[in-house]
């Protein structure tokens, strides 16, 4: 009975999106809304007001930088929540090492369940480390000028150091992800739009505005460095201790 | 068009067309063998070999351009992370037990 | 052709989707789903955002993956 019910709403809510999407302007179509607004002026206008050859980059952080910063924050808060119910299960790596006595037979399990590295493959990840490091750099850095930033830049980096987690063990990576410095790296992404903004507010009178006047170009585009790195890192830092806080519980 | 031109042009199709036969072999592999660890041969292979191939028919393809270099580095990382998927299923699937195919046994 | 592509990669979308929301197996059920991914990946690069193509390769078929092998691995593999 449950089935055609659910059937029948799919085909219910199908409908009208079907009909919406016949209705949107056909696929490079000139004369579409997109093409006709405000498009045409950042395509025409973009490199030179918002100081970002990659125009994605430019209307992400400048045009719309407010809308980026809600954005952040929204993320960013979803993001500490999930950290927050991982922490908040009480099986945190310290609790972990404290209660080893009661749950020892199930450790032992996992022990024997689980194998070894092996040494190819952490042999591999090791030489491919510095790599994907330099590529997560070259991203987060160059994301201005070409395709990437500070998103794409921090989730290889969070890739990559659960790459060298899985290979070397989460214990390993301990000292990096308990340092005093783990909180600020996890909110590094709101807090540069907060620190940028600020000073754009100084520059220019108004939050997050960067200064379009010639010889503040380089201020403009380390703004928007800066950004980037400040997403960069707080992705990373709070994908990886979700990543870790999972592998140690 | 030079003569060293059409050489060119004929390692290119020759390199492309051995990279799709590869990718062909390691399909059909994957789909026919009769187990996993049969398949995994074959797949890795098809990724190893068959892109390996179809990359360097590309830079060939290219000429000495920045983006060649580009190229034989992507070749690079397919050479060494396409083996080493291989090995890392392999190894997990024979430590948690999985007993290879023997004819014999049937 | 690039019509050809589109179709065949949009199809591919459909049917992982559905293969995904069937599985009882969740292991089976991840690793379509980075396929569902990396295919999402190349019609992004194909369509002429390769923005959003690397934040979907890195996060969509890398991360999340990741994420849902330990999770299975901390609970069950089979749906109940």
């Amino acid at each position: 009975m449950r089935r055609p019910i659910a059937i029948a709403l799919v085909l219910l809510s199908a409908i009208p999106l079907v009909v919406a999407v016949a209705g949107l302007p056909a696929h490079g179509d000139p004369s579409a809304p997109v093409h006709t607004h405000v498009s045409a002026h950042y395509i025409e206008r973009g490199a030179e007001e918002a100081g970002a050859t990659n125009l994605v980059t430019g209307v992400l952080l400048n045009y719309r930088g407010l809308d980026a910063a809600g954005e952040v924050t929204v993320i960013f808060t979803a993001l500490i929540a999930v950290l927050a119910i991982l922490l908040g299960t009480g099986t945190t790596p310290e609790s972990t090492a404290s209660s080893r006595g009661a749950s020892d037979r199930r450790g032992a399990d996992r022990e024997s369940t689980v194998a070894p590295v092996s040494p190819i493959v952490s042999f591999v990840v090791r030489l491919l480390a510095p790599f994907i490091a330099l590529y997560a750099a070259y991203v987060i850095l160059h994301g201005h000028v070409t395709p990437g930033g500070g998103f794409q830049g921090g989730a290889i980096l969070a890739g990559l150091f659960i790459a060298l987690a899985m290979v070397l063990g989460t214990r390993a990576m301990q000292p990096v992800a308990r340092t005093a410095l783990a909180p600020w790296l996890q909110g590094a992404a709101v807090l540069s739009f907060v620190v940028v903004g600020t000073v754009g507010a100084f520059l220019t009178g108004f939050f997050l505005g960067f200064p379009a006047e010639p010889p503040l170009h380089l201020v403009r585009e380390l703004l928007i460095i800066a950004l980037e790195v400040g997403i960069a890192i707080g992705g990373a830092a709070v994908l990886a201790t979700i990543f870790l806080h999972m592998e140690a519980s | 068009m030079t003569g060293t031109e059409d050489i060119r042009i004929a390692v290119v199709v020759g390199l492309a067309c051995a990279g799709a036969l590869f990718f062909i072999l390691g399909t059909v592999g994957l789909l026919r063998l009769p187990d996993f660890f049969s398949r995994i041969h074959a797949a890795t292979k098809c990724d190893t070999v068959g892109a390996g191939l179809l990359l360097a028919a590309l830079a060939v393809l290219n000429g000495a351009q920045p983006a060649t270099a580009k190229i034989v580095v992507l070749a690079g990382l397919v050479l060494l992370s396409s083996p080493t998927t291989g090995h890392a299923l392999a190894r997990a699937a024979h430590r948690t037990g999985l007993v290879p195919y023997h004819a014999e046994k049937e | 052709m690039s019509l050809t592509f589109d179709i065949l990669l949009l199809l591919y979308l459909v049917a992982a989707a559905l293969v995904v929301a069937q599985a009882k197996d969740l292991l089976a059920a991840s690793i379509v789903f980075s396929s569902y991914g990396l295919a999402l990946c190349l019609l992004w690069q194909y369509r002429g955002a390769p923005d959003v193509a690397m934040a979907e390769a890195a996060v969509g078929a890398g991360i999340t993956t990741v994420l849902f092998l330990v999770a299975i691995g901390r609970t069950t593999r089979r749906e109940k």
